[in-house]
């Protein structure tokens, strides 16, 4: 009977072969087509922004990495070395590091360039090396004390200037008094290079060392330790607070008035500015508790109440993303309402939860300004062995390079830049790797 | 005759004729309110032992809320109230004092969508036993899971992968799983909602099967949409309308010489 009444149906009253119709064919593709331009334009731009960033920070940073020494035929003078014979490792290392090095430099520099005599123009040649040439010196007669009483040569670490100088960062056309190295300085340099004595390798001191006043001396490894402790408060602090939050609010608390203000309240947590945390932990955590100043405790514990929204807010979100029907299979087992939570939405949901923690991890690790407020912001050449020793961060570091004078600290922010880059790729490349390993079907 | 005996039966309450046996679960005035929507009203039904009992009715008559009454689920719905008294074996299942955990592994329930748990075929089976108790050590627990799964009809074709992920299975083998896992832990009653609906013709003959065995060991509450299912399997059928339970007796009787006009309009296909 149907079949009948469509029959009756009236002529539709859109004729699709009109040319109106095809106008308004065209007007749509032509709407269309502006759509997908200015999404390739917008997409384009960002890209080419990212490009630019990325660009610049490698092109400056990855000289960061390298470091010049230069090759010295150095007279380890026995009458400065003294006795040694009859020392302990520990008492040699002691007395070797009291030996006056300096004096053995320029004696040495002076056998190589007898013409320099005034006293102006020696400590200029001397300013060719870093004061780290002096622990080169002292490590090579600490490796091999038969060297003493004889004439060796010996890589020693050039200076930042030279450094600088041969990595094209200070250009020989500028006025001499418009750079920090002389044209005195530079012929010596050029001596050492015709004669085949400057190489250039890798900086793994970088690494290694903390921070220093001298850019080549400069390392990043206390400023990666500081970070490294101070995540880990974070995360002891934020993880098990956030998620047991997150838990009870998504699966315990009543649906109340109370719970929907609690809500919003962490919702708008997550938008405050970084910095108000910075003042919570300094009023709370130094100037309250008096806890120690500078250290990874304090700026974890800081970091924790600025991560605690995020990890609230995504644990909730993947405990919510349950299906309700495994919770019923469970619950219909006989499973109280504890033993659901615990044996099938927390771990069906744990491998959201551990996305948005390292997400909020990552986002913790490239925080900069509650830092600043609790004093994480000092200059610290030792590496922290606690987490209440005082200590500074990645992020800071490169906050207090980027400040420096020297032109040498320039191509170390970039470096510590590209550390910090890597580490939170590394870290968002765990999150993924967690959520598509866990990750399971239902 | 029977048939109304049997509703004498219900509107009496608690007395219970000579001959039939004794319910193994008796609702009293059963009253269901979600928030202000009063989804069940004053229900009166019997379930026996040993035999498939079907609740048939036109979508949100409420049969599927009267089921969830039955072993208490709809104590997690937050808005849900239930008025009234259910008996298991004469005992108040609304009583304060029962612990519904407890009672949930006494009436187990199958839902209408297969909802394995995202582990092992073993791990699903074995849950139940785990989190009650019920095995001793890993040998009686292998035991279970082995009797469960060929209790279900399902150990000839999962034996050999009882390590694979319960959700690799196949729909129809998906839900004989969730009953195997429902009489892993041995309950007295298992609740059925629209086991079915959810699958082809042929899995679904292989769960009919499956329940007309499982009858001689439980009481079973099926709700179905499908007349010719609750026909081919039950022994009593209940039909519910707008809340109200309309009519209840023997399934032969309900589909052949219904009491009601709007039980004969819905078995006939003209209303629902």
């Amino acid at each position: 009977m149907t079949d009948t009444s469509q029959h009756n149906q009236p002529v539709s009253r859109v004729d699709w072969n009109s040319e109106k119709q095809a106008a308004r064919l065209k007007k749509r593709y032509i709407k269309e087509k502006i759509f997908k331009s200015v999404a390739i334009l917008s997409l384009g731009t960002a890209i080419a922004t990212l490009l630019v960033v990325l660009i610049s920070i490698f092109s400056t940073g990855i000289s960061g990495f390298t470091e010049t020494h230069i090759t010295l035929d150095i007279h380890i003078d026995e009458n400065i070395v003294g006795d040694v014979d009859n020392l302990s490792q520990e008492e040699l290392e002691t007395h070797i590091a009291s030996i006056n090095i300096n004096r053995m430099l320029v004696s040495s520099l002076q056998e190589k360039f007898p013409e320099v005599t005034r006293r102006a123009d020696v400590f200029a040649l001397l300013r060719l090396f870093s004061v780290g040439a002096q622990t080169d010196i002292r490590e090579a007669i600490l490796e091999d004390l038969t060297i003493v009483g004889t004439t060796v040569p010996i890589s020693l670490k050039a200076g930042s200037d030279v450094d600088m100088l041969l990595k094209g960062n200070i250009s020989r056309k500028v006025a001499e008094s418009d750079r920090k190295i002389s044209d005195q300085q530079i012929i010596w340099v050029d001596q050492f290079l015709s004669e085949g004595l400057v190489t250039q390798n890798f900086n793994w001191a970088f690494f290694t060392s903390g921070d220093s006043r001298e850019p080549e001396l400069a390392g990043i490894s206390s400023a990666t330790v500081g970070s490294f402790l101070t995540l880990l408060v974070t995360f002891m602090i934020s993880f098990p607070i956030g998620v047991g939050s997150a838990i009870y609010l998504e699966e315990f608390a009543p649906k109340n008035r109370l719970t929907d203000i609690i809500e919003i309240n962490i919702n708008n947590l997550a938008a405050v500015p970084s910095i108000i945390f910075g003042l919570l932990g300094l009023a709370i955590f130094i100037n309250f508790m008096n806890l120690p100043r500078s250290a990874p405790l304090v700026g974890g514990l800081t970091l924790a109440l600025m991560t605690l929204p995020t990890i609230i807010i995504t644990a909730r979100a993947a405990i919510k993303a349950v299906p309700p029907s495994i919770k019923e299979a469970a619950i219909g087992l006989g499973a109280s309402h504890m033993q659901t939570v615990f044996h099938h939405v927390l771990p069906l949901s744990m491998p959201g939860i551990l996305t948005g923690s390292i997400i909020g991890m990552a986002q913790a690790l490239g925080e900069t300004a509650p830092l600043l407020m609790i004093g994480m912001v000092a200059f610290i050449v030792d590496t922290p062995a606690g987490i209440t020793e005082a200590a500074t961060a990645l992020p800071v570091q490169v906050y207090l390079w980027a400040d420096s004078p020297e032109r040498g600290f320039l191509e170390k922010t970039s470096a510590a830049i590209m550390i910090l880059l890597a580490f939170l790729i590394l870290m968002n490349g765990l999150a993924i790797w967690l959520r598509q390993k866990f990750e399971k079907k239902w | 005759m029977v048939n109304k005996m049997n509703i004498l039966n219900v509107n009496e309450g608690n007395t219970t004729s000579v001959g039939l046996p004794e319910p193994k679960i008796k609702a009293r005035k059963v009253n269901v309110y979600y928030g202000e929507n009063h989804a069940l009203k004053d229900i009166d039904l019997n379930i026996n032992p040993n035999e498939v009992t079907a609740l048939i009715g036109p979508s949100g008559c409420g049969k599927s809320t009267f089921l969830r009454c039955l072993n208490r689920m709809n104590d997690t719905i937050d808005t849900c109230r239930v008025e009234g008294n259910i008996f298991l074996d004469n005992q108040n299942i609304n009583d304060k004092k029962i612990d519904v955990v407890q009672l949930r592994a006494r009436i187990g329930m199958v839902f209408q969508k297969p909802n394995p748990f995202p582990k092992s075929i073993y791990d699903n089976i074995a849950y139940g036993p785990r989190i009650h108790g019920i095995a001793n050590n890993k040998s009686e627990l292998d035991e279970i899971v082995l009797s469960s799964l060929k209790k279900a009809g399902l150990w000839n074709e999962v034996h050999d992968r009882l390590d694979a992920s319960g959700t690799s299975l196949s729909g129809g083998q998906q839900q004989r799983l969730c009953i195997a896992r429902t009489i892993a832990i041995e309950p007295e009653v298992i609740l059925m909602d629209e086991p079915c609906s959810a699958l082809d013709p042929i899995a679904t003959a292989i769960i009919e099967e499956l329940i007309e065995d499982l009858k001689n060991r439980y009481a079973i509450v099926i709700v179905t949409h499908s007349m010719q299912q609750a026909a081919r399997i039950s022994q009593r059928t209940a039909f519910f309308h707008l809340g109200k339970l309309m009519e209840v007796g023997d399934t032969a009787t309900i589909f052949t010489n219904p009491t009601h006009e709007k039980t004969k309009d819905y078995i006939t296909g003209r209303y629902g």
